[in-house]
């Protein structure tokens, strides 16, 4: 077998029984892998109306068949859950170089079911696989325990992944990192690896992956990695990280200020990548096989966080507990936020999406100094956000509240649906740092249509509207007009998204960085193409590699619509459908700018197949894919989703 | 070969997305059947220009046109 490692892992913690699964051909080429199979899985095996922190609930991490190999940025992971900051459908896909690890050692997937009676952590040392004591791991950050358990084991090279404190606590938003700094961060599977009492999964692999046809592969790889070297999203990425988006984003208007009350501000060059490199880079990183780079490592050298130090941030990591929060003056304020979301293990994102809206509902009076246990939640007030995320972390005082996740923050507290109007999620997540009105329209439906939640930027990644302009050509060449390259248009949106989903979904079971392939044009479908079929020694068409990614995105929304969840909430927050935009600085782009999701929803549909009234998969297209049984299980549920009792059910959350 | 009028070249010329209305055109008109509508949805435009041109419904001219200047100019080649 080439590529595929052909077997998964299943570890039973109540139980004990560590189980080795073959993969078939049949599977295989159904799903590739990493997302298709934990997909799979989840909407197999994790029903409905089960508490995604129940014993019998799965979490799943799968790496691809090209994981491992000399391809461009083939380390990846993706994380599936039953998601309990939603409700529904979750996963999230960190970097670094566990995914190469995993495949070393010999599998396709792991899938963790049952809970431990105390905390352990699981060692795979190529075919031979333990369950270990992590009684002395518990409550400690993932930096401290990395290094115990390198020690324990006696050796450096192995890669762990782990939660941190906030999973231990359960927090709705809590997340893993691997190689101490590469976060999973969304959705809150770090909270469902810590109700297993699970620590994390330490992977050492001595093993390769077989390649059908190396001088094909060689040939492929060295053609794309001369193709990075002058790529203008692959330079910046690599001067300045992410982080080489705040100047744009404040320029566009999408700079994500005081909860998305404006989006730009005078001060946001403090904060930018070219700010970071002159003043805290200590040296770039990158994951595996990565000719980007795009991965920072920061040291604060003066005030008072000097000598704190952390691999990041990303943009998506450092705006949600910097501007949204109001934090913006001092730099270090907003690098040590992120540290701090780190290292107790919390999707930085949700982190200061659900502090931002209790300091939103605090500015409106909604809640006082009496519902927040003293604490005074004013915009960039950073000692209270210092406070906060730890006691977030450990569900202390005002920060159990938070911990639940704002929607249900909301209805903790109360405050009806005005709360609600300043949580800005969809199915109960938090959008990232990109204001729809500045980018973009794509980015906006992309939100709305989202299948982990909505609101997620990483569900189309559509930078066709992004970085599109930096390729000439490229928008005509895949979506026929140039004129959706621009972010603040519908033209051409629907058909954007619906293709930019399917290939990302692909790109996420093959487990290579969506870096290469969005943002970074360098790589196209039809290398990727290339590439798996040298590894694999199979005849992928570029068709079926979409169709893969059409079938993972219709078999998520499928799960959403088994909890009652379709057309009625298909939204963004209305803050950006209401609310025109601000001036933030006379240079801004945007200013008077409303999100039209609307216009674009009904065409969008159209390419999806799905029902017009229930937002559901349409039969025909679920038998086209081979989810027969999927097209069953959705049939006695349509006529439910459009009663009159569900049409009143306002559901903000599952 | 013509297409479609030039009236109806016009209407998707001001479309917004046209991707799916195109294609659903040429299939009613049976230039493309059910198998290639679905590749060129999930592949993109240049498909849908490469297989016109294999088809000799538009000339290599004309494929160039369409592949540097958008959809506008396909348009109206098929309503020549």
């Amino acid at each position: 077998m080439y590529g595929w490692a052909g077997q998964r892992l299943r570890v039973d913690l109540s139980t004990g029984t560590i189980t080795k699964e073959p993969l078939s051909y049949e599977y295989r080429r159904k799903w590739i892998g990493g997302r298709g199979f934990n997909s799979d899985i989840i909407y197999n095996e994790v029903p409905p109306n089960l508490d995604p922190f129940d014993p019998k609930a799965r979490v799943c991490f799968g790496v691809g068949p090209v994981s491992g190999t000399a391809a461009p940025s083939t380390g990846r992971v993706t994380v599936t859950c039953k998601s309990p900051l939603t409700g529904g459908f979750g996963d999230s896909n960190m970097g670094g170089h566990w995914g190469a690890e995993l495949k070393y050692a010999g599998y396709d997937q792991i899938i963790v079911q049952g809970r431990a009676k105390h905390p352990v952590y699981i060692w795979i040392d190529d075919d031979k696989v333990e369950i270990r004591d992590a009684r002395h791991l518990w409550g400690k950050f993932p930096r401290e325990a990395d290094q115990m358990i390198k020690e324990e084991l006696g050796d450096e090279d192995i890669h762990i992944v782990l939660i941190g404190p906030a999973g231990e606590n359960m927090v709705r938003f809590a997340c893993t990192f691997n190689d101490v700094w590469r976060a999973a961060g969304r959705t809150g599977h770090g909270g469902v690896i810590g109700s297993k009492n699970l620590k994390g999964i330490a992977v050492r692999g001595s093993g390769t992956v077989k390649i059908a046809n190396p001088k094909a592969m060689m040939d492929v790889c060295n053609r794309l990695r001369q193709a990075f070297k002058p790529d203008p999203m692959k330079i910046g990425l690599y001067e300045f990280g992410s982080l080489c988006l705040i100047n744009v984003a404040n320029r566009d208007g999408w700079f994500p200020w005081r909860n998305f009350q404006g989006g730009a501000h005078p001060l946001a060059s403090n904060m930018a990548g070219e700010t970071h490199a002159k003043t805290v880079l200590k040296h770039r990183e990158g994951c595996y096989a990565c000719p980007i780079c795009c991965g920072r490592f920061t040291h604060i050298k003066e005030g008072k966080w000097a000598g704190e130090e952390f691999g990041g941030p990303e943009y998506e990591h450092a705006v949600p507990t910097g501007p949204r929060v109001g934090i913006i003056e001092d730099a270090n304020d907003i690098w040590h936020n992120a540290r701090l979301t780190n290292d107790y293990g919390m999707d930085g994102i949700e982190t200061g999406g659900v502090i931002s809206a209790a300091m939103e509902w605090y500015e409106k009076g909604l809640i006082t100094t009496k519902e927040t246990g003293g604490l005074e939640l004013e915009w960039g007030n950073a000692e209270v956000v210092d406070k906060l995320i730890p006691m977030i972390a450990t569900r202390k005082g005002f920060g159990a509240i938070l911990a639940e996740g704002a929607d249900r923050a909301s209805d903790k507290l109360g405050l009806g649906d005005e709360g609600h109007y300043y949580t800005l999620t969809t199915r109960g997540m938090t959008l990232p740092g990109d204001d729809p009105r500045g980018l973009g329209f794509g980015y906006g439906l992309s939100f709305a249509m989202g299948t982990r939640g909505g609101c997620d930027h990483l569900r189309s990644l559509c930078c066709l509207e992004l970085s599109g302009a930096l390729y000439p050509g490229l928008n005509t060449k895949l979506l026929g007009d140039e004129r959706p390259n621009k972010p603040v248009t519908t033209v051409g949106k629907p058909y954007m998204v619906y293709y930019e989903e399917n290939q990302k979904a692909t790109t996420d079971c093959l487990q290579v960085c969506c870096f290469t392939t969005h943002w970074s044009y360098a790589v196209l479908t039809p290398d990727q193409v290339e590439y798996l079929n040298a590894v694999t020694g199979l005849d992928f068409t570029e068709e079926e590699f979409q169709e893969i990614g059409e079938r993972v995105y219709n078999l998520e929304r499928a799960y959403w619509a088994r909890q009652m969840s379709g057309a009625r909430e298909d939204v963004v927050p209305e803050r950006f459908t209401k609310e025109p935009m601000p001036q933030g600085v006379d240079y801004q782009t945007n200013v008077g700018v409303v999100f039209p999701l609307s216009e674009m929803l009904k065409k969008y549909y159209k390419y999806r197949e799905y029902e017009p009234g229930t937002g559901f998969p349409g039969e025909r297209k679920l038998k086209q894919l081979g989810l027969d049984y999927v097209a069953k299980d959705l049939a006695p549920l349509r006529s439910k989703y459009l009663s009159e009792s569900e049409k009143k059910k306002k559901k903000y959350y599952y | 070969m013509a297409i479609m009028t030039k009236a109806q070249a016009k209407n998707f010329a001001e479309m917004d997305d046209f991707m799916l209305d195109l294609c659903d055109f040429l299939k009613s008109k049976g230039v493309i059947d059910a198998k290639v509508h679905r590749r060129i949805l999930l592949s993109g435009f240049f498909r849908l220009v490469e297989f016109l041109q294999e088809k000799k419904i538009i000339n290599s001219r004309e494929a160039k046109e369409a592949m540097d200047k958008g959809f506008t100019t396909l348009v109206y080649a098929l309503a020549k």
